[in-house]
């Protein structure tokens, strides 16, 4: 039987959820569930358990079939030979899913694992069950309070959804995005994914509205084709980022051609993304630098980029990253250069683009505002400003970084062009290293990526605005 | 016989042979009965068929050994260039023999391949082959001795899009290479382009395909041809 998208859909969005098999000291599952808006449940039948679940003032329960009303989320926390058990249970109850924590099957290699794991298998895809994993994290939602981590955030709204072959990882996108001012509005750690394959989940963000960028760690695909086909749905709809973990370079399948040496696994992956006109990343930082572009800017596919530094060499170095990585950063209008000749501090500064701006933005935030009208108004610039920020004396005077932010939110409203902060480690302008953190931390929250150097906001800008070329958006 | 029927009658002797691997003149007959631009290629087993399918092709003639057993035909002096009339072809054909056989003396030798030298163009290689996790994919790179080294090849999924075989001449790091450098005429991207997409039509049309190079294709300012093109079966 075929997974009804209905019933993941109860699973991933769920208003009441069972815990089978919580643990005392923590109660991992339960303590993250806390803030749950739903109806919570537990399942426990280890006497030595069961006192710590009622201090909770949690119900508990011998089995699933005890817990009164619809269950539309089983958190599988078993030992693994328990499970057949847990998933004959949920079944029987009609439940809309399972999310299995419990590891130890195919992953081992074991035969009596990979035979454990085949009988819940075939038990799910019998029923129609959707059993996120095993082997996962499973299943986060931002809005009703599921969490399978502490720290993961509560409440309306979202800027993307993840899924992660990897639980690390899929915990290491959501906090990370979320400490870059990004609401992650569900994450699936989807861990083995036997019943519920990549493609399925893939399918389901396409028209999910809790997704409206998407962010994807993956190791491996098992239906290839119809990944790839998946994919090029989504990522026609959605800007979609594809990281992709585990690739190897041994190649030399059958290598009776010269195709078939230098087809290897990485270099196919990399097509098959590009090809699907989704974003290939290679690491963490790679994958949380883009998706902050795309969330804090307006579709956009410039190339003509102005950069303003805060001194001479800076300037060059900006310049260098935003070149290498793709874009022009033109000679300004005769216009421009008239008004700007009128109030520029030249001497120790320059505004040919790039700008070495230091002497003429320090002393008052009106004459950023002088600038960011003219860049508005020139039309040689059509990929947006990116602007090295001091973040020296922030701690003392934080307000001088606010007022330059609403000015270059301003500039981002009129022009429809992203704003690239840059806060670069070691430069002139940058203060001691704890004032540059909680600096860009409050960049992020006024809602601007914000990089620690220049190379990474000129890659992950341009990996942005060639996704919005691919989708057509005109450069200007 | 209609180009089709051509195409499996090829496919079927190789079966039938217990073989995946095709000659050179099986590849390149299928090629061309699929409507894809290869140098003419005809099978010679003796120096009198040799000089007599030269005359046909015209001077200057490509010789080039056909063996089950060799992979890489320059390396043994299998290859040979800019024969000049049927004399030379006869002598080349003895002499290609001898020296094979030296090199290696266990393979087996089908006979020559006799084919109209091309004019020298840009070297690219386009190719196919079937990933396990993607299925039938293409590749496209700049050819010549360097391409296992540098690696500077471009992958896409089977069928391409007129869009993808535009990216994938475009997006390698010798694209300047193609377009022309130092007052150098370029290649013909477009015809590039349209081979690419003839190349995925015939592997989608043909699924019995598992591998395929046109190594190298001689890209030239207006059109390109496959000058050398092996195409390997699925196991059944």
């Amino acid at each position: 039987m075929k997974i009804d998208n209905e019933r993941l859909h109860r699973a991933l969005n769920p208003r009441s959820v069972v815990v089978v098999g919580d643990k005392g000291p923590q109660y991992m599952w339960l303590t993250n569930m806390e803030n749950f808006t739903g109806e919570l449940y537990s399942v426990q039948v280890d006497p030595n358990e069961i006192p710590g679940i009622e201090e909770k003032q949690i119900p508990n329960f011998s089995s699933v079939a005890e817990v009164p009303g619809d269950v539309d989320l089983v958190i599988c926390a078993v030992p693994r030979q328990v499970t057949p058990i847990i998933v004959g249970q949920a079944i029987e109850k009609k439940v809309g899913g399972i999310s299995m924590f419990t590891s130890g099957f195919a992953e081992t290699g074991e035969p009596e694992a990979i035979e454990l794991q085949e009988k819940i298998v075939s038990a799910c895809l019998e029923d129609g069950m959707p059993l996120v994993g095993p082997n996962c994290m499973g299943v986060y939602n931002r809005e009703l309070g599921v969490k399978f981590n502490a720290q993961q955030e509560q409440g309306a709204g979202s800027d993307v959804g993840v899924i992660s072959q990897s639980g690390t990882h899929g915990i290491g996108i959501s906090l990370g995005a979320q400490r870059l001012g990004i609401k992650v509005g569900r994450t699936i750690s989807i861990g083995n994914a036997v019943v519920c394959n990549e493609s399925d989940y893939l399918e389901y963000l396409i028209d999910d509205p809790a997704s409206p960028i998407v962010v994807m760690y993956l190791e491996g695909v098992k239906e290839g084709r119809r990944f790839f086909e998946k994919l090029k749905e989504l990522a026609a709809k959605k800007p979609t980022v594809i990281w992709r973990g585990g690739g190897t370079d041994a190649g030399a399948r059958a290598a009776h051609s010269h195709t078939a040496s230098l087809a290897t696994d990485t270099a196919v992956w990399d097509g098959m993304i590009r090809q699907a006109g989704a974003i290939p990343t290679e690491s963490l930082e790679d994958t949380l630098d883009v998706l902050t572009t795309l969330v804090h800017s307006p579709p956009c596919s410039g190339k003509g980029a102005a950069l303003v530094a805060m001194t001479g060499g800076q300037s060059v170095a900006i310049t260098d990253q935003f070149q290498r990585a793709g874009f022009d950063v033109p000679e300004l209008t005769q216009d421009s250069y008239d008004v700007l000749g009128e109030f520029f501090v030249t001497i120790g500064g320059s505004y040919r683009n790039p700008f070495d701006a230091a002497s003429t933005i320090r002393s008052e935030t009106e004459n950023l505002e002088k600038i960011l009208e003219v860049l508005a108004e020139d039309d040689n610039i059509d990929a947006g400003v990116a602007i090295e920020l001091t973040t020296a004396g922030f701690d003392k005077d934080p307000e001088r970084l606010d007022a330059q932010l609403s000015l270059l939110a301003e500039y981002r409203e009129k022009t429809n062009q992203p704003v690239v902060a840059m806060m670069p480690e070691g430069g002139a302008v940058s203060g001691q290293a704890e004032v540059v953190v909680s600096a860009r931390a409050r960049v992020s929250e006024l809602g601007f990526p914000v990089y620690p150097s220049f190379r990474r906001g000129a890659e992950a800008l341009a990996r942005s605005q060639s996704y919005w070329h691919w989708r057509g958006v005109p450069s200007s | 016989m209609t180009s089709s029927n051509l195409t499996e009658q090829i496919i079927s002797a190789a079966k039938n042979e217990g073989r995946t691997l095709l000659t050179e003149v099986e590849s390149k007959n299928l090629l061309m009965a699929e409507g894809i631009t290869v140098t003419d290629a005809h099978l010679a087993t003796d120096a009198d068929e040799a000089a007599a399918a030269a005359e046909k092709v015209g001077f200057p003639t490509v010789m080039k050994i056909i063996s089950p057993d060799i992979a890489h035909k320059s390396d043994v002096g299998g290859v040979v260039v800019g024969l000049a009339d049927a004399d030379a072809v006869r002598t080349g054909y003895e002499e290609m023999l001898r020296t094979v056989r030296e090199s290696a003396p266990d393979a087996r030798i089908d006979g020559v391949s006799i084919q109209t030298m091309a004019e020298p163009g840009i070297e690219v290689i386009v190719g196919s082959t079937t990933d396990p996790q993607f299925g039938p994919v293409m590749m496209f790179g700049l050819g010549g001795v360097f391409v296992e080294v540098l690696k500077d090849v471009s992958f896409r999924i089977v069928p391409l899009a007129s869009r993808d075989a535009s990216q994938m001449i475009r997006e390698i790091d010798a694209l300047p290479i193609l377009e022309g450098v130092r007052g150098q005429a370029g290649a013909d991207l477009g015809a590039l382009e349209q081979l690419l997409l003839a190349v995925s039509e015939l592997i989608e049309r043909r699924p019995e395909i598992a591998e395929l190079d046109l190594n190298p294709v001689f890209a030239y300012p207006d059109g390109a041809i496959a000058v050398d093109a092996r195409v390997v079966l699925h196991e059944e």
